[in-house]
Parts: structure tokens; C-alpha cells; sequence
């Protein structure tokens, strides 16, 4: 496959505190991952554990602490101009979580999508704006005459799609995608998740789906990558991932999916979240981990690749023995 | 069950909101009942009226909405009526509930300790022993060191504010504790041990739950029984493991089918068309037909009841003639002509 996006040893801390606090929160550290063309890539964690920084610096909302992106092998931090950052937003766009907050509420849908035709389309003549409006809203399955309605009139599942259109209106490679479907109602996700399976096959668009549902990244995803305390736990091909996690955290995490056909798994672990600020060295997982071992307080693990494209940032997993740690 | 088993009932019970453009009609006409250590699950997407009926029970609705009709006999008294004097010798001591949003809900400036401190004093004159040890049995009951009961809610995670919340609730032991999406704003890991504590407690005091939720998946281990809701009415009630292997309102059968599951095989889902309506303009006849699959012209001009369907209550006219596709001799419309 080949590659659209790569983070390499990607790190972001925030300051905390006072401007006297040396306090520092250590939102993403030393993350490293690639995103292929036409996949859908997820990104699953607790919250807090720095899912929505890495969407973030990918956005380049924020600077990286430490570590580059690279966007088709040319590194993010030298885009200079005004011109380059356009163009790379418009071949990065983002959809955001809540869309009820993301369109402007004054203007008709169709401003949205023929301002972004203006500043981000420029060859694209004006008489011919309209039509591809309409194109793109078939696309996300919207009919033509949504166009002219308000934010106001729109369901959130129609909202969201709007906000799927106006990232397509860009013609972009990657989409970034922070909890798209986590607002709508159950009825309503299914039908949002097919259309970004859709935008992969027919668009040919990347997605970095972000998603604390593991249940609906395996329906669209092709790789997932699982996140704990600002660090890569796992990643992998997503039916790998899920049918062998080799990670504790990915073994809790899954089984404390709620599923109703299956019966119900006893969780013992209580879902504290893990405190960021100065972290020792050694893995953030191992107060919660049953098979702690002395190396896991001393040394912070890295990821290693166990099975093909499966990697585990584990030093149990990694010393080749077999990881149940939580039962699913 | 009979009758001395029955904790709640609630009859023909309505909330309307009164709005400058005329009256919605948010909850309608919803009956049900709840028995002793009974945990009921209700579930429905926004705007279903879930949230209203478990106010409307709580007597906690505030303009604009209002109760059009109904009773609520809750051991043997019904609350409606009740003036906010004689509904607070009942709240915290048979009666509590727990919201959605712990950081809403609990008093910023306040430590837990102190608010539990509010909440024993307003029933009766505890010292102040009996006060710092019922607090600390209560917050060792979900889990929690009582040392927190001098933390303030910011100082708290979400999992450890959602339990001191319902470790409020309990400072009475109450017979009934109404929980309004309690675990929504939770990881899933969180979430379980959440689920598992309510559960274990419930086991333990014998308390009855009612529980809203929009994700049926969540207390599919967790309910006695299971209520959907589509807007504003009761759509399905009965036992909730029959519901989940045997749905019978094609709304449930569709909410079941869309969800994925991390188990099995990969399917292509459909989810359900459309969008629920806008209780401003609630179709004509059954309130779903518009968006169901097997919804036939009768469905569009005949508002159907609850119908006892195999000891399940459901609002469907085709589940109770038994013509719907999965019914046994469907294809056999009873006018006699063959559908598919």
C-alpha cells in the first residue's frame, strides 16, 4: 500500500498550572504510525489518551513538541506560506464531533460548501459551483434541495453528513475524523459509517476514523491503532488486532465492550485513567496490569512488531509469551 | 408478581410542553410498573421522551413541560399533586435519582462529604458521627476510600464522581433509584465497572433501578426488563433477554441491527431510514411507519395500542395480526392474498 501520511516519533506536552508550574502534561509522546491510501485508519483510546492531539497536530492546529509529519514525504513543519497551509487543509480536512457546533448556523448549507470552492478550488469556474455542489451532496447522500435549507432545519445525521460534504468539496486525500458519529443517535450511525466506507471505495479517500467504540471502528476500519496515556499500546490490521490482542490494555478494552449476544465477561479493573503530568519511565499500563513484571517499571516500552503489521508496546508480549491478561 | 410486590406504578401517564407555537406532547399516555429490587431498562433515541417520563416519575418537571395526565402510585401514594414539601419527605429516603452529568449535577464548591452532609440533615437531626459514618459506609459501598469525602468533585475522575453520585442516592437506602444515563460520559471500561457496581449493589440492598439509556447494548446483562420508546410512546415492554432474541416492533429489530458487534462475522448494516420524527408533527398512525420496512397502509391511517404478543407488550397492528415477514404463516395476509 502506499503511503500518505507518516508521524515519526510525534510528541506534544502542554504546560500545566501557573506561569511558575513546571508541571508538564504529556499529551502525546513518541507516537509513530503511517496511514496508507484508500484505508481507513482507526484511532481508539480512553479519553485523555491523546487521540484527538494527534487529530490536532495532523490538522496542525498545534505544533509538534518533538518528532515531524510527514504528508507524501514532504514534512509538515516546512509549509511556510499561506499558500501551501490552504492547500494541505484542503487535502487534510477535518469533520468534527459535534455538528450541531460546525456549521454556521446563519448561513444556508450551500454557503459553506461554495466557500470552500472559492478559496480552496480556485480553478473551478463559478458558473460551475453549483453543479458540483450538487455533486458532492449526492455523494454523501444528501438531495439537491438541502442545499438551500439551514443548519436549523437539518437532523444531526443530516448535519453530519453536510460536514462529510464540505471536507469532500476540497477533493481531499486524507480525512480526519474526531468521534464523527458519537453525537447521533444509534439509528443514525450505521448509515454515516457506510458513508465512509463509501468515500473510501469510490472516493478513494483516506480516513483517520478517531472513535472510542471499538465495536464500530472494526465495522469500517482497516487498521486500528490503540492508544493508552498518550502512547501506542497496539496496532495493527483491525481483525488482528481483535481476534489476537497481544496488549493488556487492548484485552481490557475489549472486554469491556458491552455485546449482547455474548455473555457477559467479568471486569475486575475499575477504569481509572492514568495521570500524564511528568510520567516516570517505564509503562504507563502497569498499575492496572496483572502481569506487571519489574522490567515494566523501569523501562518504557516500545513497539515491536510481533505478527505481520501488528506491532505491541508490550515487554511481556514481547518476551514471546502468551498475553491474557483480561478475558473477552 | 402481585400487587404488594409492585414499588411503582405509573398510569396513562403524559407531559406536554407548552411552547409559544402550541402544546408538544413530549411523553403519551405511558403505563407501566416496577417491583421490589426490579431493574427496568428504558431506552430510545434523543428526543423520545425518556428523559421526560423519568422526570415526570421523579415529579421534577419544570416549565414548560407539565404533566397533562396520569398517576404515579409510588408505595401506595400517588406523587402527583404532592406539594414540594410533602415530595421531599420522600426524595433521598425512598426515592433518589441520579443524572446524566455527575459534574453537573454535584455542587462544585462544595466537598462530597459536605453534600452528603445536606442530604442526611434534611432528614431528620443525625450527629455528627452518625453523619461521617454513614458517608464513609456509603462511599466503601461503591468503591471508593472515604478520604474522598473530603475532595471536591473537580478533584474526582468521572468513573469516582458518577459513584459518589450514586453513593448519595444510597445514603438512605432508598426502594427506588431512577438513574438518567448515569455512564454515558464514561469509557467503556469505566462504564462496566459502573454497571457491575449498580448491579452488585442492587443484589446486595434489594433496591428497585430504573435505568435510561440510548445504548441497548449496555444493559442487555444488566435489566429484569426493557421498555423502548419511540417518540414519546412505549413501543415494546417484556422481559429484556426475550427482546434481545426475539424483538418484536421492527423499531427494536432495527436498533438491534444497528449496532456492530466485535464478535462474528462482518456484516453490512443498514441501520434505520430516515430520522425520528419531529414531535411537533407526529405522522399519522403508527408513529414509525414512515421508517419501517414492513409498515403497510393500515400502518399509516391506524394509530395502534400495546398489544399482548407472547407475554411481550408491543405497538405494532401487524405483530398482533401476526403478518409481519418473520411471523410464522405470514405470507398468508389475512384477507387471505400472499405479501413477501
Amino acid at each position: 500500500m502506499t503511503e500518505l501520511l507518516r508521524a515519526e516519533h510525534l510528541t506534544r506536552h502542554f504546560k500545566i498550572g501557573g506561569i511558575m508550574s513546571r508541571r508538564t502534561l504529556h499529551a502525546v509522546d513518541d507516537v509513530t504510525f503511517s496511514i496508507g491510501e484508500r484505508e481507513i485508519v482507526a484511532l481508539a483510546g480512553e479519553s485523555g489518551s491523546g487521540k484527538s492531539t494527534i487529530a490536532r497536530v495532523l490538522a496542525r492546529v498545534y505544533k509538534p513538541t518533538s518528532g515531524e509529519v510527514y504528508f507524501e514525504d514532504k514534512p509538515l513543519s516546512a509549509i511556510r506560506s499561506r499558500r501551501d497551509g490552504l492547500r494541505y487543509s484542503s487535502l487534510v480536512p477535518m469533520v468534527f464531533q459535534d455538528p450541531f457546533a460546525s456549521i454556521n448556523p446563519v448561513f444556508r448549507v450551500q454557503h459553506g460548501i461554495l466557500r470552500i470552492f472559492k478559496l480552496h478550488r480556485p480553478e473551478l469556474p463559478a458558473r460551475q459551483r453549483p453543479e458540483e455542489a450538487a455533486r458532492v451532496f449526492g455523494v454523501v447522500g444528501l438531495s439537491t434541495d438541502m442545499l438551500q435549507r439551514f443548519p436549523y432545519e437539518l437532523s444531526g445525521g443530516q448535519r453530519q453528513r453536510v460536514g462529510f460534504a464540505q471536507a469532500l468539496a476540497m477533493r481531499p486525500k486524507l480525512i480526519l475524523a474526531d468521534e464523527p458519529v458519537s453525537m447521533l443517535d444509534v439509528s443514525i450511525r450505521i448509515g454515516l459509517l457506510n458513508l465512509m466506507a463509501k468515500l473510501r471505495d469510490e472516493e478513494g479517500v483516506s480516513i483517520l476514523y478517531i472513535t472510542h467504540d471499538i465495536a464500530s471502528a472494526r465495522y469500517v476500519a482497516d487498521r486500528l491503532i490503540v492508544m493508552y496515556a498518550g502512547q501506542i499500546a497496539e496496532s495493527g490490521p483491525i481483525e488482528d488486532v481483535l481476534t489476537t490482542p497481544k496488549h493488556p490494555y487492548t484485552q481490557l478494552l475489549l472486554s469491556a465492550v458491552p455485546d449482547p449476544m455474548a455473555p457477559l465477561s467479568q471486569v475486575t479493573d475499575r477504569g481509572e485513567p492514568p495521570k500524564v503530568v511528568d510520567p516516570a519511565p517505564g509503562c504507563r499500563f502497569r498499575w492496572r496490569c496483572p502481569l506487571a513484571i519489574e522490567e515494566c517499571s523501569a523501562v518504557t516500552p516500545v513497539p515491536a512488531e510481533l505478527l505481520p503489521g501488528h506491532e505491541v508496546a508490550c515487554h511481556v508480549a514481547q518476551t514471546g509469551a502468551d498475553v491474557r491478561a483480561f478475558a473477552s | 408478581m402481585s400487587e404488594a410486590h409492585e414499588i411503582l406504578e405509573v398510569s396513562g401517564l403524559s407531559v406536554d410542553y407548552v411552547l409559544p407555537q402550541g402544546e408538544i406532547r413530549a411523553v403519551d399516555d405511558v403505563s407501566f410498573t416496577v417491583d421490589r429490587g426490579e431493574f427496568l431498562g428504558i431506552v430510545g433515541e434523543s428526543g423520545c421522551g425518556k428523559s421526560t417520563l423519568l422526570f415526570a416519575v421523579a415529579q421534577l418537571l419544570a416549565s414548560p413541560a407539565h404533566l397533562a395526565a396520569g398517576t404515579v402510585t409510588f408505595k401506595g401514594a400517588n406523587l402527583v399533586g404532592l406539594t414540594d414539601k410533602q415530595l421531599s419527605a420522600v426524595r433521598w429516603r425512598d426515592l433518589s435519582v441520579v443524572m446524566q452529568s455527575a459534574m453537573n449535577a454535584l455542587n462544585p464548591v462544595k466537598s462530597i462529604g459536605a453534600q452528603f452532609k445536606d442530604a442526611l440533615q434534611a432528614h431528620g437531626k443525625p450527629s455528627k458521627q452518625e453523619i461521617a459514618t454513614r458517608s464513609a459506609e456509603v462511599m466503601r459501598m461503591v468503591g471508593i476510600d472515604p478520604v474522598h469525602l473530603k475532595s471536591y468533585p473537580h478533584q474526582l475522575s468521572g468513573g469516582m464522581r458518577q459513584r459518589s453520585m450514586i453513593a448519595m442516592a444510597m445514603l438512605f437506602t432508598p426502594d427506588l433509584i431512577i438513574m438518567d444515563e448515569p455512564t454515558s460520559a464514561l469509557d467503556v471500561v469505566a462504564q462496566r465497572a459502573l454497571m457491575m457496581q449498580i448491579k452488585e449493589l442492587q443484589q446486595t440492598y434489594g433496591f428497585a433501578v430504573i435505568f435510561v439509556t440510548h445504548d441497548m447494548s449496555l444493559i442487555s446483562h444488566f435489566s429484569d426488563r426493557l421498555m423502548v420508546m419511540y417518540a414519546g410512546q412505549i413501543d415494546e415492554l417484556g422481559a429484556t433477554r426475550t427482546i434481545f432474541d426475539r424483538p418484536l416492533h421492527p423499531y427494536t429489530q432495527g436498533l438491534l441491527e444497528a449496532f456492530p458487534s466485535i464478535h462474528g462475522p462482518r456484516v453490512p448494516l443498514k441501520g434505520i431510514p430516515g430520522n425520528p420524527p419531529d414531535m411537533a408533527l407526529v405522522p399519522a398512525g403508527c408513529r414509525f411507519h414512515p421508517r419501517c420496512p414492513h409498515a403497510i397502509e393500515r400502518c399509516t391511517a391506524i394509530a395502534p395500542d400495546l398489544y399482548p404478543v407472547d407475554g411481550d407488550l408491543v405497538r405494532c397492528l401487524r405483530r398482533k395480526d401476526g403478518t409481519l415477514p418473520d411471523d410464522p404463516g405470514a405470507h398468508l395476509a389475512q384477507d387471505g392474498s400472499v405479501t413477501l
